[in-house]
């Protein structure tokens, strides 16, 4: 006989050695709280999403607004926060539908493409909130920069020299703390939809 | 949920629960690993019952919710123990059925089912449960054609293993 065919004989066999839980053991189960990766994403996205929007409101309202006025750029500061919460209420509403849309009852790939889906939506807020503050540093800088008197004037070049540096070390560390975190939270979920995926090629 | 919801589900969960048992016994080693995937995928599929519509059978319902939860919604919980048992607990062979080569060759196959990667565990359960290709297509979210050459490819992987 075949490998697999005795292989499978056997495994059809199994059924009489396989536990049995009574209804009674059955229903205390269905009170126990799930902890699938869905939930640690989830968790994680709503902490990572409070953490950004904590970021960017801290220096929107901080020293922000008062130099804003003082240089006379109000009507750069409005543009700042439409494109900020306009931003915020788009990933928000994006997420959402996104993990709404996770199912168990769908196909294994339909399933991992959901959830990767949901996981990019918060690294793409993560990126909004990293280039938001970044360029909105960069930029509200040359412009007071270009208000202030002559006799304060700074060299413009070497200010975007230093916040370039700077900024460049804060996303470092962030993408190794991204690749450390979530690298071990989806490491088995990349894997097996990739090998779906190669399936399919 | 109501209970009568929940009544209703139970009584088929208990029907069916060996589906559960079978795919823990697939995707875990150990005992403590098995109770701990086999609460969880019930806790999903009670979650997932009440859109159940029963255009489907129970069974291929049951398989698709649990193995969702075994290759992609499961997290190995901490108190997990790493003691490989995959031999006796997980597949006990009734030795007085086979002589001392059929036993063998069994352990050999079952060695070589634990070393394959998560989805083609997936294929090899579905083909062990005698499914057809659409429903292990279905399942997977592949294609019918991709599933059979796969499913062809592990067979041929594992003939290996008893002829090498």
């Amino acid at each position: 006989m075949d490998g697999l065919e005795l292989l499978k004989k056997d495994w059809q066999q199994q059924e009489k050695e396989l536990p049995h839980l009574s209804a009674k053991e059955i229903y205390p189960l269905l009170l126990k709280k799930s902890s699938s990766i869905v939930k640690w994403i989830f968790l994680i996205s709503v902490i990572e999403f409070l953490f950004w929007t904590g970021v960017s409101i801290f220096f929107e309202y901080t020293d922000q607004n008062e130099s804003f006025s003082s240089y006379g750029l109000e009507g750069w500061n409005l543009f700042l926060s439409v494109v900020y919460y306009g931003g915020i209420l788009f990933f928000m509403v994006w997420f959402y539908l996104n993990y709404k849309r996770i199912k168990a009852t769908d196909s294994a790939a339909v399933l991992m493409k959901n959830i990767l889906k949901t996981r990019k939506t918060v690294r793409y807020y993560v990126w909004f909130n990293i280039l938001f503050l970044s360029l909105g540093l960069i930029i509200s800088s040359i412009l007071i920069t270009f208000q202030l008197p002559e006799s304060e004037q700074i060299d413009i070049t070497r200010m975007v020299i230093i916040l370039t540096i700077v900024l460049v070390l804060v996303v470092g560390i962030l993408l190794l703390f991204y690749r450390l975190i979530y690298g071990f939270l989806v490491r088995r979920l990349n894997k097996n939809y990739k090998e779906l995926k190669r399936i399919e090629d | 949920m109501s209970k009568d919801l929940e009544q209703q589900f139970v009584t088929q969960f208990e029907a069916h629960q060996n589906i559960v048992h079978k795919i823990c016994r697939m995707y875990t080693n150990n005992r403590d690993q098995h109770n701990d995937l086999f609460q969880e995928v019930t806790v999903q599929l009670w979650r997932a019952y009440p859109k159940f519509r029963g255009d489907a059978k129970f069974s291929t319902w049951m398989y698709r919710v649990a193995l969702n939860t075994a290759i992609t919604l499961y997290r190995k919980s901490k108190r997990q123990v790493t003691t490989q048992d995959f031999e006796g607990v997980s597949f006990k062979i009734s030795a007085e059925e086979y002589d001392d080569t059929t036993e063998r060759q069994l352990k050999l196959m079952y060695a070589a089912v634990k070393e394959l990667n998560d989805i083609d565990k997936a294929l090899v359960l579905l083909y062990l449960e005698d499914k057809d290709y659409r429903e292990i297509s279905q399942t997977l979210g592949i294609s019918e054609v991709n599933a059979r050459v796969k499913m062809n490819r592990i067979k041929g992987k594992l003939k290996k293993v008893l002829n090498p």
